[in-house]
């Protein structure tokens, strides 16, 4: 599904990503963990189509499509959805009247009808059941006010509304009560398919208790260091980041 | 003055029409002050930006009775609790008060004249306005609402001033509400109209202490109209006035609220304009902060299209005494042509040591974060920025209390913001 090779990209001239290789297929579920300000999260904005970062380098095939000649929308009506670390918040905006405008410009994309005001009522209220979000929720401004974890549980309804074939989750499980951890990873294993992925960062194991990843990596200095199974999650928890940087260091100098 | 005095005979024509009834000391008060006077010219620092060169060409004769179909203004919310002025006579086969609560007085002042004693009293000490006086000297009727002591009125109440010009005329809308002490309520005040034509209100509000009122005030002129409106509101202790302006229609547009804070009193002072074409919108507000404790919030927003031009000016004056004054002011201003054009100015004078006082001011274009976040649920570049533009705008009007009104103006929002294509965002 996604086949990312030798990625590099950088910010403000300055480099991020120095050599990205990620092979992430169908029905797959990975986890990205790594020390603060290693470029986790810029991968993911990378791959959205966040005009802030410059693609230096290497190549991103999304389904066997050069990712990086489809504008940020584009993606996103192509599948690819982030749950952003730090959502934005937007006033004036209706939380339910942008739902619904999501929703209808891809299914206008994919040729499917488009849900008028009522009918969306009823499909949004099924998915915001998923969530547990409240309804009144729904009236508010698009993430005005709402809270971190509100933010995150509104993060995951967009992804519910969207269905997404790929998934980026940055730093779902901060900002969330014990609860709210549980019944939103839930509702992120439900969503997911046989055809469809999710890329999960984190900092805590937690979350891959709930989400089971089949890989695990280590991204450090805008490197992945370590590829393992999700066993290497609780190890990283035991033993924290040094050893994966000497073994790296370790294995370059051979 | 050596130079000549543009549109001075503006205002000896607008005097010449015929003093109306009642009223007769105060008008001849306004005639004495306004005599020999001119129009504001741009090198008053009161008028800097905002030319009335147009206005001094025009020629407005008085207003005729008239009528007018209103049925496309009407609120379901408020279809018993309305009054309604045609080219500033009172219009009673349009009005309909019959669900006004027992106690209110709510009348067209020539009804009512016994009950009007507090005309002309706010902000007594205080200079009057030009146009203010105008108002005075020539105003036909208005409209009078009481409200005694603790009644809390349920269903808010509709002004509705209309203004119907066949040829130029010259209008003067006038309102005076008084709150007694403990009372409560909802207003919307709007101005409509077409033709050509210049309509000068005057609202004079008096909240006594701890009454509450919220006011909604929808500016809606035809698009070759001149509004100049006046706003006086004396709140007293613990008292509460709130109010949203919201600017759409006129080709020139000016609004100068003036608000004085008793002890511990609450005001809001929110404004929204929508402009294009060659619209000048200008708001002049005057906030005084006369006793301590009292707390004012202002959110100013306007969005510029086209060659139109918005026009802020924020005057804030926290009086010697008026310790634990809390006064927060916002101006945020959206310009999406390269001709729009938005001229700012927060004015803040303090004259007390212990008060939490902010003011900030921004002018540009829509913030690339919120429109990247947009695109990322599939939006293209335009309709994000088209649902920026409207939310920009729309926020403002989140808090509008009465359901139907809040639609209408999320409607003509989205149609003013190319936001239509998006589906029903109201
Ligand atoms: N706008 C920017 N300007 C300059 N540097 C930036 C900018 N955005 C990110 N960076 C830098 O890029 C690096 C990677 O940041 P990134 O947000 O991807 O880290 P991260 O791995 O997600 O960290 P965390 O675990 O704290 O979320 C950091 O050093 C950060 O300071
Ligand atoms: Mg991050």
């Amino acid at each position: 599904m996604l086949s990312i090779r030798n990625l590099t990209a950088s910010i403000n001239g300055t480099p991020v990503l120095k050599g990205i290789d990620l092979e992430i297929k169908a029905g797959e579920i990975h986890a990205i963990m790594g020390p603060n300000g290693s470029g986790k999260s810029t991968l993911g904005k990378v791959l959205v189509g966040h005009p802030a970062y410059e693609v230096t380098g290497g190549e991103v095939l999304y389904e066997g499509r050069n990712l990086f000649e489809l504008a940020a929308d584009e993606r996103a009506r192509a599948g690819i959805f982030m749950g952003f670390q730090h959502p934005i918040e937007v006033p004036g905006v209706s939380n339910a009247a942008f739902l619904r405008l999501a929703y209808n410009k891809k299914a206008e994309a994919e040729g499917r009808d488009e849900l008028d005001p009522l009918e969306f009522d009823d499909f949004i209220h099924e998915k915001i059941k998923l969530v547990s979000m409240k309804e009144e929720f729904l009236d508010r401004s698009l993430n005005e006010g709402f809270s971190g974890g509100e933010k995150k549980r509104n993060e995951i309804l967009q992804m519910a509304v969207l269905e997404p074939k790929l998934a980026i989750l940055d730093e779902l499980d901060s900002g969330l009560d014990i609860d709210a951890l549980r019944v939103l990873g839930d509702a992120v294993n439900k969503l997911q398919r046989p055809d469809r992925a999710l890329l999960i960062i984190t900092h805590f194991p937690r979350i891959l208790e709930t989400i089971q990843p089949q890989f695990v990596h280590v991204l450090s200095g805008g490197r992945i260091l370590k590829s393992a199974g999700k066993e290497l999650a609780t190890e990283l928890e035991d033993r924290g980041y040094d050893w994966v940087l000497e073994e790296a260091a370790a294995g370059g100098a051979r | 003055m050596t130079t000549a005095v543009v549109g001075s005979s503006l205002l000896v024509d607008l005097l010449s029409a015929p003093r109306p009834a009642e009223w007769t000391s105060l008008r001849e008060a306004a005639e004495l002050r306004l005599a020999g006077r001119a129009l504001p010219a741009t090198r008053d620092e009161d008028w800097k930006y905002t030319d009335l060169k147009a206005l001094a060409a025009g020629a407005f004769g008085p207003a005729p009775k008239t009528t007018v179909d209103i049925s496309g203004h009407l609120l379901p919310e408020m279809v018993g609790t309305r009054q309604v002025f045609v080219n500033g006579h009172h219009a009673p086969h349009a009005s309909c008060a019959s669900a006004v609560p027992a106690g209110v007085r709510y009348f067209p002042m020539s009804h009512a004249s016994e009950a009007c004693h507090a005309l002309g009293s706010v902000g007594n000490g205080a200079a009057k306005g030009l146009f203010e006086d105008l108002n005075t000297a020539r105003f036909e009727d208005g409209a009078v609402i009481l409200v005694p002591k603790n009644l809390k009125v349920a269903l808010p109440l509709h002004l509705l001033f209309v203004t119907k010009a066949e040829s130029p005329v010259a209008v003067f809308p006038r309102l005076l509400v008084v709150l007694e002490r403990g009372a409560e309520l909802e207003l919307v005040e709007e101005h409509h109209g077409e033709g050509a034509y210049l309509s000068c209100p005057v609202v004079e509000v008096h909240v006594a202490e701890g009454a509450v009122l919220r006011h909604e005030r929808v500016q809606r002129e035809s698009p070759e109209a001149f509004h100049l409106a006046t706003l006086k509101a004396e709140v007293g202790k613990g008292g509460q006035y709130h109010s949203r302006t919201l600017s759409f229609g006129a080709r020139l547009s000016r609004q100068e609220p003036r608000v004085r804070l008793a002890e511990g009193a609450e005001a809001t002072l929110d404004g929204l304009a929508l402009l294009d074409g060659v619209q000048v919108a200008d708001t002049h507000s005057f906030l005084h902060h006369a006793e301590p404790g009292a707390t004012s919030r202002q959110l100013h927003k306007c969005i510029v299209d086209g060659r139109a031009r918005a026009i802020f000016n924020g005057q804030v004056l926290v009086a010697k005494g008026a310790q634990g004054t809390d006064a927060q002011q916002q101006s945020r201003n959206l310009l999406l042509s390269e001709a729009a054009r938005v001229d700012t100015k927060p004015q803040l004078e303090i004259y007390a040591d212990d008060v939490k006082c902010s003011h900030g001011a921004a002018v540009g274009q829509l913030d690339p974060e919120e429109l990247f976040y947009l695109q990322s649920r599939g939006m293209n570049a335009d309709d994000a920025r088209n649902l920026l533009t409207y939310g920009f705008a729309a926020d403002v009007l989140t808090h509008v209390p009465v359901a139907s009104l809040r639609r209408s103006l999320r409607q003509l929002v989205m149609a003013r913001t190319q936001a239509g294509s998006l589906g029903d965002l109201a």
